[in-house]
Parts: structure tokens; C-alpha cells; sequence
């Protein structure tokens, strides 16, 4: 009985399973039959179907491929519209992946550059320029010995606010075998309205045109600079307060400026007599203790025509001989780009006159040339014309640039003794429209006795 | 008042004093009537229906090469045209269209 009954079981233990794999695996797959399709067997048509729709598919994702390809090579992803990933009458599902993440890349680029700005405003973070110009220059005057010089100006810019805004200008040169550091401009800058600024430090001499706009190395034509209205009878910088701003009248303009600031210094003693009379205008200390008022009316009535007048007036000398000091400049501008021209012309023309009423210099003879008295009176100028054939399709010709200056400062009457005058030939190689060749030849003529020294100029100059 | 002008004529001279009086009190006058933030655009300014492009053509090449936009980033030339405003006395609207351009065309 026993025996029988483990011999049943064994037989159940071995059977078992392998009936129950015959019953288990056709219901399970008919089970999995059931949920794919409605019935037990997938017909021709449907086979045919389901066929058709994996072809389509499988074009479909070709499609896909090649447009994320596109959009991978592309060389601005978010320059160019999400294009349609697939045939438009087929599934959106896809095309629409496409688009989303096109706009969300567009989006994201959006946000940054949004980020850039906000942290732009930022006070003193990204409102900081560095700018300025370099020079390099080469001169061979008669009566001198050749020479190479260099230079390099540092502009610093802050705009603080929008209304605040404060420049500073180093100038680093070569000069009696050492290097000059000269502070040129210091000055903060407050926009009181739209047509007013008022600004304090040391600025440039607003009344003198040439010296504001155009004595930069990378602007100024020419390798040298102008007699009597650059280091002559003006001077280049002032230190004090100056007001200024422009007034539209119409399709006109009139610019001003009004300043006041430190007097120029007389000088009343020196080793070299032809500076007695002249003025120094390094007089930071103030001396003599004078306050100069002055400004500046310029006129554009065309945007090609500029016409201005310049003052400065202020007392001079020691505080108990003071004399008086009148400065004034007249100025005109006239810069065309015209097609009849083929070119840009460019013309500019300055003058200045310096007087210092009547001082006895050296009045007890202890200096050995004195007494000495007299008027200073000094005046000069500068006239130019430049032209640049800028519409001819020659890239080389079209950067040549020429130019012709007269300039000449009368001061025969003064301790000095001699009038000069130069007429000055140049030809320009603008590399950039910052960064300029030159070539010059400056003929000279001094009357009085004075040699005459012509001079041959090369000057490489860049302005950032 | 005509004591005060004598004095200031005295002092700077008769052209001087045309220069500091006419033009400060006219300008006063003009920016109290329309004190806006830099750069916003006041009624009946100049100029209305020139470019910012063409603002840029002419006012920088009265003194200087006309520099390419790309040459700075409009974060520098938002500085770099505040500087040009002050030295080169640019109109609020004027320096609002030359900005938009050089910073969009840059």
C-alpha cells in the first residue's frame, strides 16, 4: 500500500509539472493574444496595415534624424525657426519634441541674455571702458638731431548711473630722457537735465576746439600738432567746474560751455628770457590765487558745417600786480562725405589770440634784463584740408588719405622775437578706421633772424 | 538784476556773459520743461525723422573715422556713447537712436 502510494506520487511529482506547462503556456498566450487583438488571429489586412504604418515610421524617424542632424550643424541654433521635423500629414508627436526643444533652447538664450543685462545695471560691475590710443613716431627736424618717440594715452570711462558718469586720462610719454606720467583729465560728470551737464576735475580746455575734439594722435591729421592753439597761447586742460550741454533749435544745434577754474600763472622770472610774459598754464597750485571764467558757443547749422567762439578771462600775476588775461578762439569745421565728391573732405581752421595787459617785468634790474615792460600779444592758427577718395572700389586707394595744413603764430612784439609759420604735407594709410599711417613734410619759416627747421614726420598711431 | 549783470560783464567780459547767461538760463529753462532720464527722447526734439544710423554718420565724423559697431560690445559702447555725449554735446535723442543702432547692429 505503501509502495503503491509513493509510486502514484512519484508519478505525480514527474508528470505534474509537464501537464501543467501544457495547460499554463496555451492560456498565457492566449491571454497576450487577447490583449493585442480583438480576436485570436491577425488577418492579412491587418498584417498589411500594421506593415504599412512601421514603413511610415520608419520614414518618419529618418526625417527626424536628419533634421536634428540640421539643427545639430547648424551655425545658430536659435537664429533659425524650428523647421517641420516629419510630412505634414503624418504624426505630430515627433515634430512637436522638435519644436519644443528649439524653443526651449530660443528660451534659455533669452534668459541669458536677460541675466547679461540685469547684471549690467549693476553699478560698477560692466560700466567700465578702457580706451585711448597709442603712439609711435619718427622725426627728423634740420638743426636737430633725429629722433623716435613714443607715446600712449589711457582713457578710463565709468558710467556710474545714468546720469553720472566720471573720465579719467593718463598720459604716458618720453620727454628730456625720462617718462611723463601727466594726469590730463580727471573729471566727474553729472547730467543735471537732458541739455545740461555739469562737470568737476580737471577737463579738457573746453574753449579750444582743437584741443577737445581733435588733438588725439588717431584723429589729429597730421603727426604733429598746430602752433599757438596746441601748447602755444591756450591752454590744453583746465581745473575747475565747467557747465555745458547743447540746445536744439530746430534741425539746428548750439553747443555750449561755460567753466571756471584755475587762472593761468605769469611768469615773471626765468632763466630764459623769451618766456618772460607767457603764461603758465601748469599753474595747479593756483598761484597768484585768480579764478578764470570762460566758455565756449559752437554753432552747427548743417550737420557738415560747425562754427564756434571761445573765451577765457582772468587776472594774472602776483595778487597785488595782477594784470588782465584775455583768451579767445574762433573756429570753423566743415566735414562732407559726398558721392560727387568720391570721398570724404575735410576742412578745419582755428585761431587764437592771447593778451596780457601791461607788466613791468624785472622792475628793480635784479634778474639783469629788466626793467621791461610791455603788452604780451600773441595770436595764430591753423588752417587744414584733408580728403580721403573713400567711395572708390581700390581697397588701397581708398584708405590713402591727404592732407595740407598752414599754421603760423605771430609773437614778434613779445621777448620771444619771431613770427613762424609752416606749411605741412601729409599723406595717411588709415589700416583701421582707428588705427592710421603717416607721412609728412613740414617746410618752416621763421622771421626775425630765427633758423628755419623742416622737418620729416612718420607716425603710427592707434586708437581702442 | 541789471546791478548783477553789470558785475558779471565786468567781470568776464560782454561776450562771456552772453555766453554764460543767455545760454545757461536757456538751457535751464529748455531741460526744467522736459527733466527726463538720460537718453529718454523729449518732445519736439530735433531731428525726428533721422536714423539712429544716420545720426551716427553725422555726428561722429565731424571729428573723427566713423568706427564700426562690432568694435565694441553694447555694454561698452553704452559707456563709450555717455563719454560722447558729454564731449561731443549730443542731443538726449541723438544719443538714444546712435546707441540703439550701434548696439543692435554690433
Amino acid at each position: 500500500m505503501n509502495r503503491s502510494y509513493f509510486s502514484f506520487l512519484n508519478r505525480i511529482i514527474v508528470c505534474g509539472p509537464t501537464a501543467l506547462a501544457f495547460i499554463v503556456i496555451p492560456l498565457s498566450v492566449s491571454a497576450q493574444d487577447v490583449n493585442s487583438t480583438s480576436s485570436d488571429y491577425v488577418s492579412r489586412a491587418e498584417y498589411d496595415k500594421l506593415k504599412a504604418e512601421h514603413e511610415a515610421m520608419k520614414q518618419e524617424l529618418e526625417a527626424l534624424k536628419a533634421t536634428v542632424r540640421q539643427m545639430a550643424t547648424a551655425p545658430s541654433p536659435g537664429a533659425a525657426p524650428a523647421q517641420p521635423a516629419v510630412p505634414a500629414e503624418g504624426p505630430s508627436e515627433n515634430k512637436q519634441v522638435v519644436t519644443t526643444t528649439s524653443t526651449v533652447d530660443e528660451l534659455r538664450q533669452e534668459v541669458d541674455a536677460l541675466k547679461l543685462q540685469i547684471k549690467e545695471t549693476f553699478p560698477g560691475t560692466t560700466k567700465f571702458l578702457l580706451a585711448g590710443y597709442g603712439t609711435a613716431a619718427f622725426t627728423a627736424r634740420s638743426g636737430e638731431d633725429p629722433f623716435f618717440d613714443a607715446a600712449f594715452n589711457a582713457l578710463f570711462l565709468w558710467k556710474l548711473t545714468d546720469r553720472l558718469f566720471f573720465e579719467g586720462e593718463m598720459e604716458l610719454e618720453f620727454e628730456d630722457e625720462a617718462t611723463d606720467l601727466n594726469l590730463e583729465v580727471a573729471q566727474a560728470s553729472y547730467l543735471l537735465n537732458d541739455y545740461m551737464t555739469i562737470g568737476l576735475g580737471r577737463f579738457l580746455n573746453p574753449m579750444n576746439f582743437f584741443v577737445e575734439r581733435q588733438h588725439m594722435n588717431w584723429v589729429n591729421k597730421l603727426p604733429d600738432k598746430p602752433l599757438a592753439v596746441y601748447d602755444g597761447i591756450f591752454p590744453e586742460s583746465e581745473m575747475g567746474a565747467q557747465l555745458r550741454g547743447v540746445i536744439p533749435i530746430g534741425p539746428t544745434k548750439l553747443e555750449y560751455a561755460a567753466f571756471v577754474a584755475n587762472a593761468p600763472g605769469l611768469i615773471t622770472e626765468s632763466d630764459d628770457v623769451s618766456e618772460i610774459g607767457m603764461l603758465d598754464f601748469d599753474n595747479d597750485a593756483n598761484f597768484g590765487g585768480h579764478v578764470a571764467v570762460g566758455g565756449h558757443v559752437g554753432f552747427i547749422p548743417i550737420p557738415e558745417v560747425e562754427v564756434g567762439y571761445g573765451i577765457q578771462r582772468s587776472k594774472v600775476g602776483p595778487r597785488d600786480q595782477a594784470v588782465e588775461n584775455i583768451l579767445q578762439s574762433v573756429d570753423v569745421n566743415y566735414v562732407r562725405d559726398a558721392t560727387w565728391l568720391k570721398g570724404l573732405i575735410n576742412l578745419r581752421a582755428e585761431w587764437g589770440w592771447s593778451h596780457v595787459d601791461h607788466f613791468v617785468y624785472d622792475a628793480d634790474g635784479s634778474q639783469g634784463f629788466g626793467p621791461l615792460s610791455f603788452n604780451n600779444n600773441r595770436n595764430g592758427g591753423y588752417a587744414q584740408i584733408a580728403y580721403r577718395p573713400t567711395h572708390l572700389d581700390n581697397d588701397i586707394v581708398r584708405n590713402l588719405e591727404g592732407v595740407f595744413r598752414y599754421d603760423r603764430i605771430n609773437q614778434m612784439h613779445t621777448p620771444v622775437g619771431f613770427d613762424e609759420q609752416r606749411w605741412t604735407f601729409g599723406l595717411n594709410y588709415w589700416v583701421t578706421p582707428s588705427a592710421v599711417l603717416k607721412l609728412a613734410y613740414e617746410v618752416d619759416d621763421k622771421n626775425g633772424g630765427a633758423r628755419d627747421q623742416n622737418a620729416f614726420m612718420m607716425q603710427a598711431a592707434v586708437g581702442f | 538784476m541789471t546791478k548783477i549783470l553789470t558785475r558779471i560783464c565786468k567781470w568776464i567780459g560782454v561776450p562771456g556773459a552772453i555766453i554764460v547767461v543767455s545760454c545757461g538760463g536757456l538751457t535751464w529753462l529748455i531741460g526744467c520743461a522736459s527733466n527726463k532720464p538720460s537718453g529718454e527722447v523729449s518732445a519736439g526734439a530735433a531731428h525726428p525723422e533721422k536714423s539712429g544710423a544716420q545720426l551716427w554718420a553725422e555726428n561722429c565724423v565731424r571729428c573723427h573715422n566713423i568706427r564700426s559697431p562690432g568694435s565694441l560690445s553694447p555694454a561698452q559702447w553704452e559707456v563709450a556713447m555717455m563719454h560722447m555725449r558729454v564731449r561731443a554735446n549730443l542731443t538726449p535723442e541723438e544719443h538714444k537712436k546712435i546707441l540703439e543702432f550701434l548696439k543692435s547692429s554690433g
